[in-house]
């Protein structure tokens, strides 16, 4: 059995954290994978205070296990849902897009542990001194919003510079992964990719068939120009964003607004062609659409018999 | 004083003169992104010993200089 002091920290039975996906975690892929023994996490994305709200009562009605909330720090109601997250006594918040030491004093007021995503050393030092609770150390691998450096390089480094606990993501989809991230240095993991194919995960049967039949080569970086880059499928949407990132007579301007609500089309409408299907580069190891304790079990099983043969190689 | 410790980390990390920097030059104008200026807000910290948050409203040199300034205090 696999035990870190990730469990004991955030109440869990195994170690990972479901990504906090805009517009695909809701309540109940977070109340499935925390029913299975995971953190599941609810995505406030750009959503308004009162769709949060209901949003966790969903999921409160769903599981009595923990579950956490991802906080996309330049959502416009930033400051509405980090009051929510605090007046429900969420036990878990983690965060993304931004610098979260203003709202630390709120959250640990209300008992919050704060995880946030970072993606360099000096970002994990940084909110370790603010208070938080461990880091997230996400690679460039994953999907959606993410940083240059792989998590092959950027876990160790970060466990070098912090004393709190460190999740690794980016890349993992399978035991091995885990396997590898607690080789690195984690104590545990943050998984995306993998829950979009989950049973419980009410994205678009188009979002989820994609990802199925993605291969290896099948995701690319988008909007490096505009200084966020956003890992996602290729496909008519991306080809097409990535010509005029290209083409220096399409301002940045029209490049943002070409991006706007195109994840939304893919997750909720499943729309192929101007959808943004946000996917790490792990796709390609996701081969079926399966229930959440399964894929947990799975991967835990795998990671166990890969860690117990750990030392096949050593003298 | 403050400003002169900052520009000189900052040009540093550039690897430019520090006569290039001035209090009204841009984080932009530098060409630093949202990871360099948190690599640097750190650099800061542990220079002048204060706790710093970053903000997307710090857009110069003179900007971190205030906002260090403030800290101090």
């Amino acid at each position: 059995m696999i035990h870190t002091p990730l469990c004991d920290l955030l109440g869990i039975r195994y170690p990972i954290l479901q990504g906090g996906m805009a517009w695909i975690a809701d309540a109940s892929l977070a109340s499935a994978v925390s029913n299975a023994g995971g953190l599941g996490i609810i995505s406030a994305m750009n959503a308004d205070d009162e769709w949060l709200r209901t949003e966790i009562r969903k999921a409160r009605g769903m599981t009595d296990r923990p579950f956490g909330v991802n906080i996309m720090l330049r959502s416009p109601f930033v400051e509405k849902v980090a009051r929510v997250v605090a007046e429900e006594r969420i036990p878990v918040v983690t965060t993304g897009a931004g610098d979260p030491t203003r709202y630390m004093e709120q959250w640990g007021k209300a008992g919050i542990r704060v995880l946030p995503v970072v993606a360099s050393v000096a970002v994990a030092r940084h909110v370790e001194r603010a208070g938080a609770a461990a880091v997230i150390a996400e690679g460039g691998e994953s999907g959606g919003h993410v940083g240059d450096l792989t998590t092959m390089v950027l876990v160790p480094q970060i466990c070098d510079s912090v004393g709190i606990p460190v999740i690794a993501a980016g890349g993992i989809a399978d035991g091995r992964g885990i396997a590898a991230s607690f080789m690195l240095g984690a104590v545990g993991v943050q998984v995306g990719t993998r829950f979009l194919t989950a049973r419980e995960c009410t994205v678009h049967q188009n979002y989820k068939n994609r990802i199925l039949k993605a291969k290896d080569i099948s995701t690319v970086t988008t909007g490096k120009r505009l200084g966020h880059p956003v890992r996602c499928l290729k496909n008519a949407f991306s080809r097409d964003f990535l010509a005029k990132e290209y083409d220096p007579s399409v301002d940045n301007e029209e490049l943002e607004a070409l991006g706007v609500g195109a994840l939304r089309l893919a997750a909720r409408e499943g729309d192929e062609k101007k959808g943004c299907f946000m996917a790490g580069q792990v796709a390609a190891l996701v081969t079926k659409e399966q229930p959440s304790d399964e894929i947990i079990t799975e991967m835990f099983t795998q990671a166990e018999q890969i860690l117990s043969g750990g030392t096949k190689w050593v003298g | 004083m403050v400003f002169e410790k900052v520009a000189k980390i900052l040009a540093e990390h550039k690897e430019i003169e520090v006569s290039e920097i001035h209090p009204e030059s841009t984080l932009e104008e530098l060409g630093l992104d949202s990871l360099d200026t948190v690599d640097l807000i750190m650099q800061f910290e542990d220079e002048f010993n204060v706790s710093l948050e970053m903000d997307e409203k710090i857009k110069t040199v003179g900007d971190i200089v205030k906002l260090i300034e403030d800290n101090m205090e």
